[in-house]
């Protein structure tokens, strides 16, 4: 698993600092060492508090001008924040998930071009398609040797393998009860099936 | 300029892209059963409002009633709108043309205006070419088809797209616009009226060539700007803006709303009424947008109507303002003892908020009814419509709107896949009819 850890941050020192960013943002100023100890870090202590900002210079996250008041430094703007690490366990970065896709994208091709069905025959059964299955199919695109295809027959809907030969197109069914169809005439291919969903 | 058109083929290229037949090929392309036959759309408001080709060819048009149509007809398919696939399959229509320009102009559910001025060099092509393109996408890819014209101003395409159907691709170069003009009578052109057309005859232009070739001075006071403006369209020139996005569903909110058996119950048909505006409210708010005008109009049994336009001395989005003013103008509108079978609500004059701050408080007592909407609006979207509404639309909300056989229902809507419910559908049109 990539952990994936600022290389400056301390897992201590991440998520007060990122109060202090907030705190710039907002208000567009650094806060006192006051502000850090009671609205920052939430403690009484003085020490606490100086030996917090002294660490967060010496990462270079923050200056100090010549009165000791508090400067943003580039470090301060610069961190890229990949994650927030708490407790040891990673949680989801946004920059892993850049890289991930919806099952609506992975499902889906050319969603212009994509419909449902839903099955109501057997004939395709021994493909793992059953009745009551929802198809999803796409129009518009080349049939290939082996795609399960949708096809007008008779004024209906007929979901069958698909195969071209030299005695041309032939519509095979998925389960021996069934007749592969050789249509004689055109036939009028209207989707190529890409997905299969079964909702239980 | 009263002989001379514009010169060369496209200084702009304009495409207007017609679904042809939009709703009744929806049908059809979904539903093998359908095909070749003919088939209309709008069961549920007991008129015609699409018509597949086979039905245009037995005489068959827009509006007609159902009864005269099984007169005419007795084997027509009568089908029950289903909006939810037309506009499902309206905004694929769309989205495949906006893969050619981003320049599209939605016009309407069924019709869009393409601009692909100086697309033909990056894709390597010619203007006609792209127009095939497109056509074939469209039909390749949604199942039915749709009739182009390619011509450098928008009311030329769309005579052009006008000009052949279904499935024509018809392109009016500028140095051809004369041909065909000269066989459009000017009643034809886009936006011309009957009115428009009667005084324009009178002046003895006929054709459209006879307006575009007019001598300006002998006819200028006789037109108004807008008609200035399609005359100069029709010589070639544009004069109309093009306005990419759906400027259509912005310009204006419509909603109507047809209910069985007609009824002549003041109360009921207000209901009916205010549910119109609360959802028009609805979908101006959705868009951000405030009302200037507001038009209602009572349709009766026997199709007549009546309506009223009203002014907003302050533009407004919220219903309850617009429940009030409605009331006091139905209790003119409404003559007792005639039966009424529709209401519609349009919200006209449609701008984005402009709000100053005020002396009187005012601009804090809206900013509170904005978040009792926002809130309401929330609860709609998630629950549904019948959640929250006002007191007036009780009776709308809580009663069928069709009693009897005509509560006809999508096929889609009666047949729900698991996981579906009857306010939410998966946003991906269906395949209907037997598969083996």
């Amino acid at each position: 698993m990539l952990i994936v850890i600022c290389s400056l941050l301390t897992i201590m020192s991440e998520i007060p600092f990122e109060n202090i960013r907030s705190f710039f943002d907002e208000k567009k100023r650094m806060p006192t060492y006051r502000e850090i100890r009671d609205d920052i870090l939430h403690t009484a202590s003085m020490k606490q508090t100086k030996r917090f900002v002294d660490r967060l210079v010496e990462d270079g996250l923050i200056g100090r001008d010549r009165t000791g008041k508090l400067l943003p430094t580039e470090g301060f703007f610069g961190v890229r924040r990949l994650g927030y690490v708490e407790a040891g366990f990673p949680s989801p970065a946004e920059e892993e998930l850049l890289d991930t896709m919806t099952l609506d994208e992975w499902l889906i091709g050319n969603r212009e071009a994509t419909f449902m069905l839903e099955v109501k025959g057997e004939s395709m059964r021994d493909a793992g398609i059953r009745p009551g299955d929802t198809v999803l199919v796409e129009r518009g695109r080349e049939p290939k040797d082996g795609d399960i295809v949708i096809a007008e027959v008779d004024h209906k809907w007929t979901m069958k393998y698909y195969k071209k030969d030299r005695q041309g197109v032939s519509l095979i069914p998925a389960n021996p009860a069934f007749k592969i169809i050789r249509p004689k005439e055109e036939l009028r291919i209207e989707a190529i099936v890409t997905a299969v969903i079964r909702k239980y | 300029m009263s002989t001379l058109l514009a010169h060369g083929t496209y200084p702009r290229a304009i495409l207007h892209i017609d679904g042809d037949a939009f709703f009744a090929s929806c049908e059809q392309s979904r539903d093998p059963a359908l095909r070749g036959k003919p088939v209309i759309t709008g069961a549920e408001r007991d008129i015609a409002s699409s018509m597949s080709y086979e039905a245009k060819a037995l005489g068959i048009t827009r509006a007609m009633r159902l009864h005269e149509i099984r007169k005419i007809c007795p084997d027509v398919i009568v089908l029950p709108s289903d909006y939810e696939t037309y506009s499902l399959l309206s905004k694929r229509f769309f989205d495949i043309v906006r893969r050619f320009t981003p320049d599209v102009e939605e016009y309407g559910i069924d019709e869009c205006f393409a601009d692909i001025t100086g697309w033909q060099r990056p894709l390597r092509t010619n203007y006609h070419m792209m127009a095939e393109r497109i056509q074939e996408d469209l039909r390749r890819e949604l199942g039915f088809t749709f009739s182009i014209g390619l011509a450098s101003t928008k009311v030329l395409a769309k005579a052009g797209s006008k000009w052949k159907k279904p499935y024509g691709l018809t392109a009016i170069p500028n140095r051809e616009i004369p041909t065909y003009l000269a066989e459009l009578p000017v009643g034809n052109v886009w936006g011309i009226g009957p009115r428009t057309t009667d005084t324009l005859v009178r002046l003895g232009i006929r054709t459209a060539l006879d307006l575009a070739r007019s001598d300006d001075a002998r006819l200028d006071p006789f037109l108004s700007k807008p008609f200035k403006e399609i005359r100069s369209e029709l010589r070639g020139i544009p004069a109309l803006p093009f306005l990419a996005g759906n400027r259509s569903a912005h310009a204006s909110v419509q909603k109507m709303k047809t209910f069985t058996p007609a009824s002549n119950d003041p109360r009921f048909v207000f209901a009916q009424l205010a549910k119109n505006i609360e959802s028009a409210c609805m979908r101006a708010r959705q868009y951000g947008l405030e009302a200037g005008k507001m038009l209602i109009l009572l349709r009766t049994q026997t199709f007549e109507h009546q309506a009223v336009e009203i002014h907003l001395t302050c533009p407004t989005n919220f219903a309850h303002e617009l429940l009030t003013v409605a009331k006091s103008s139905f209790d003119t509108l409404f003559s007792p003892g005639t039966f009424y079978r529709a209401t519609m609500v349009t919200l006209l004059d449609l701008r984005t908020p402009d709000r100053q701050p005020d002396l009187f408080g005012a601009s804090l007592k809206i900013e509170g009814f904005r978040r009792i909407y926002e809130s309401i609006d929330a609860v709609r979207a998630k629950y549904g419509k019948h959640t929250i509404h006002f007191g007036p639309s009780f009776d709308a909300h809580h009663s069928p709107r069709h009693i009897g056989s005509r509560g006809d229902v999508p096929e889609r809507m009666r047949h729900l896949i698991k996981g579906e419910s009857i306010r939410r559908h998966l946003n991906i049109p269906m395949f209907v009819g037997e598969v083996d």
